[in-house]
């Protein structure tokens, strides 16, 4: 089976106290930040890796972002992927529609049967790319997977809808899912592991080389700034032994009727 | 990997599981291997992890979740390599490093342990809290950026980060102040020491954490390093020289030792109270370093030493070793390391746990708090005695 796996690097955002909005208004200070892999492409790039090694065929990870980017694709080829493209773009004040032309441009050029993306990604968490991309290259795709299996040139899938209820689908291939995290269990990626994947193919590609320009990607959303949510009401500390405040947090948890 | 490319091929069929591991001093208590203390089960004893990696390399059995959880319960306290009467004994530890290695390699570790190991790739600590945060204990102490003093202070994670141990990390500072040490800390361009990172295996991340502190104190021109934390005693004293990292460490006990000796520190106001000491593993049974924390004690006026029955190379870990204090794998059970020994502690009679190690710090004060022993047993740091004994506020 050939597998793409399109993958974002995004803010580690775990502690949300380090975040501060910059004097533009519409991105966030990242100086102080460290940056990682979108937590939703980790279970991609496990369910890839798990793919290729039942079934073997090409897996193939894909960025759009600016030469730091590449961190997150060697990540992918110590997973295992063949082959990493990076198109050479910063795609933060893109929309995700415009994202989506670039990356079914890439694709199109490829041999694939499955497309993953993740379900949504860590920082805007628009969660539309993966569903505009099949749409514009015609294949038939499943968002929020949870599950899946294969059987042939078939997929079985469940996704994941409101309270704990799930949907089955049996979709033919080539086909794009998007994947909920908790489908697996994402491996590892060892510094060793990260070290040799430095020697494996990393193409980069420009917009112009897929017969793109900036200024004809037209875009339907446009960011007018960023704000906090309003903080709710202060956080309630409990205090007194062990016993004594397990007590306590019983009796909200009980009273609030959570239990 | 197979059994045959495993490093210790040769020598990992000779353990026949005599139990000598789990000992403390003799075959009275075996429950001397914090992990074998916490379940009772072989299995997680060093014989059983053994047992259990030739099974798994040699595909007797699968790797499972549970596999990977026994042989990341053990805390590389050393008991185990200290009380087994086998020659092979200097490898047993280091046949469990290898195989937590090879489940490294294959990407298949515990999901706390791989949040350890991503937390530090990423920002030096394994709590995943954010290298500018590393310097805020040092608020409002004086202390200053290494800048060529005579003595670097090495603080480490723990005493970085966590609330408890940071009181200790800043008292140890106040102590130096008051003894006229010249000293300086690398705040916020401090990072991991990579010591939990060797004994968890992941060998590749350890040598480059290794390398960069090491490039990064020479080129501020460090030859002396006092830790707060045995463990980075032990990384830097031990492993940093194999990748060109030739300091003079101490623990800073063996500094207070010194300066309490050379009558640097006035400790004539004293600290009344009946003391028992508990040996972190990576100072004790690693670096053989049992005296200096107990001269110290000795020499403190008002200090009632009683000793533990199990101390020195019979002492039994805190179980917060190997990561453990993150990832604890060994918590939740009155069976836990900390709360036997907290309650080992309580049986002396004495009204304070010493302790010389941020990790054991935090642990045995959490245990102390989950035996609801809290109105007569407190954890201190052997800092926090002597800085009282020395009349800092």
């Amino acid at each position: 089976m050939d597998i793409v796996a399109c993958i974002k690097r995004v803010p580690d955002t775990s502690e949300t106290d380090d975040i501060k909005i910059d004097a533009s208004g519409k991105d966030i200070e990242k100086s102080n930040l460290a940056f990682k892999l979108n937590d939703w492409d980790e279970y991609v790039l496990e369910t890839a890796a798990q793919l290729k090694e039942k079934l073997g065929g090409s897996f193939t990870a894909i960025s759009v972002g600016p030469k730091v980017w590449e961190e997150v694709l060697r990540r992918a080829l110590a997973m295992g992927a063949d082959k990493a493209i990076r198109v050479d773009e910063d795609v933060v004040s893109l929309d995700p529609g415009c994202v989506a032309r670039i990356l079914s441009k890439v694709i199109e050029g490829l041999r694939y049967d499955l497309i993953l993306f993740g379900a949504q990604s860590e920082d805007f968490g628009s969660g539309q790319l993966g569903a505009m991309v099949a749409e514009m290259l015609g294949v038939p795709h499943a968002t929020l997977v949870v599950s899946l299996e294969t059987e042939g040139k078939v997929i079985h899938v469940c996704r994941e809808l409101e309270a704990g209820a799930l949907e089955a689908y049996s979709i033919e291939l080539p086909a794009l899912l998007t994947i909920q995290t908790g489908i697996n269990r994402p491996r590892y990626i060892s510094l060793g592991g990260i070290k040799r994947a430095m020697k494996a193919e990393l193409k980069v590609i420009s917009l112009d080389n897929l017969g793109l320009s900036l200024n004809g990607l037209t875009q339907e959303l446009k960011l007018e700034r960023l704000e906090f949510p309003h903080r709710g009401k202060e956080a309630v500390i409990i205090s007194g032994l062990p016993r004594e405040s397990a007590e306590k947090l019983a009796h909200i948890l009980y009273s609030s009727g959570i239990f | 990997m197979t059994l045959a490319d495993f490093k210790y091929s040769d020598v990992i069929h000779r353990c026949f599981r005599c139990g000598y591991c789990k000992f403390p001093i003799n075959w009275m208590d075996v429950n001397n291997c914090p992990a074998y203390a916490r379940f009772r089960i072989e299995t997680y004893s060093c014989g059983g992890r053994l047992w259990l990696t030739r099974a798994w390399l040699s595909d007797e059995i699968d790797w499972t979740e549970h596999l990977a959880e026994i042989l990341y319960s053990c805390t590389a306290c050393k008991n185990c390599e200290v009380k087994c009467p086998l020659r092979f004994n200097a490898d047993i530890l280091n046949m469990i490093v290898a195989a937590k290695s090879e489940m490294v390699e294959r990407g298949k570790i515990p999901a706390a342990v791989k949040e350890f190991l991503e937390n530090i790739q990423r920002h030096g600590n394994p709590y995943g809290t954010s290298r500018a945060k590393r310097a805020e204990w040092i608020e409002g102490t004086g202390i200053e950026q290494y800048h060529g003093q005579d003595l670097l202070y090495y603080v480490g994670c723990v005493g970085s980060y966590d609330t408890r141990a940071q009181q200790s990390a800043r008292v140890l500072g106040k102590v130096m102040q008051k003894a006229g040490v010249s000293f300086g800390v690398l705040g916020n361009d401090e990072s991991c020491d990579g010591n939990e990172v060797s004994k968890l295996g992941e060998e590749t991340l350890f040598e480059m954490l290794a390398e960069d502190n090491i490039a990064q104190f020479k080129e501020l021109g460090v030859q002396r390093i006092v830790t707060l934390s045995p463990h980075s005693y032990n990384a830097m004293k031990n492993d940093y020289p194999t990748y060109g990292g030739e300091f003079d460490v101490s623990h800073y006990t063996q500094l207070l030792l010194r300066l309490v000796r050379d009558s640097k520190l006035d400790i004539s106001r004293g600290f009344k109270a009946k003391v028992t000491y508990h040996d972190p593993c990576f100072l004790g049974r690693w670096n053989a370093e049992y005296e200096a924390p107990r001269a110290i004690l000795h020499a403190i006026p008002g200090v009632e030493l009683m000793e533990m029955e199990r101390n020195r190379d019979g002492s039994l870990c805190c179980g917060g070793g190997g990561g453990n204090f993150y990832i604890d794998l060994l918590g939740g059970s009155e069976s836990s390391p900390a709360r036997r020994r907290v309650r080992e502690a309580d049986e002396t009679g004495a009204n304070i746990l010493a302790v010389a190690c941020p990790t054991c710090l935090t642990m045995l004060e959490d245990a102390v708090k989950a035996e609801e022993l809290e109105d007569r047993l407190a954890v201190r740091d052997i800092a926090e005695i002597t800085a009282e004994a020395c009349g800092i506020e």
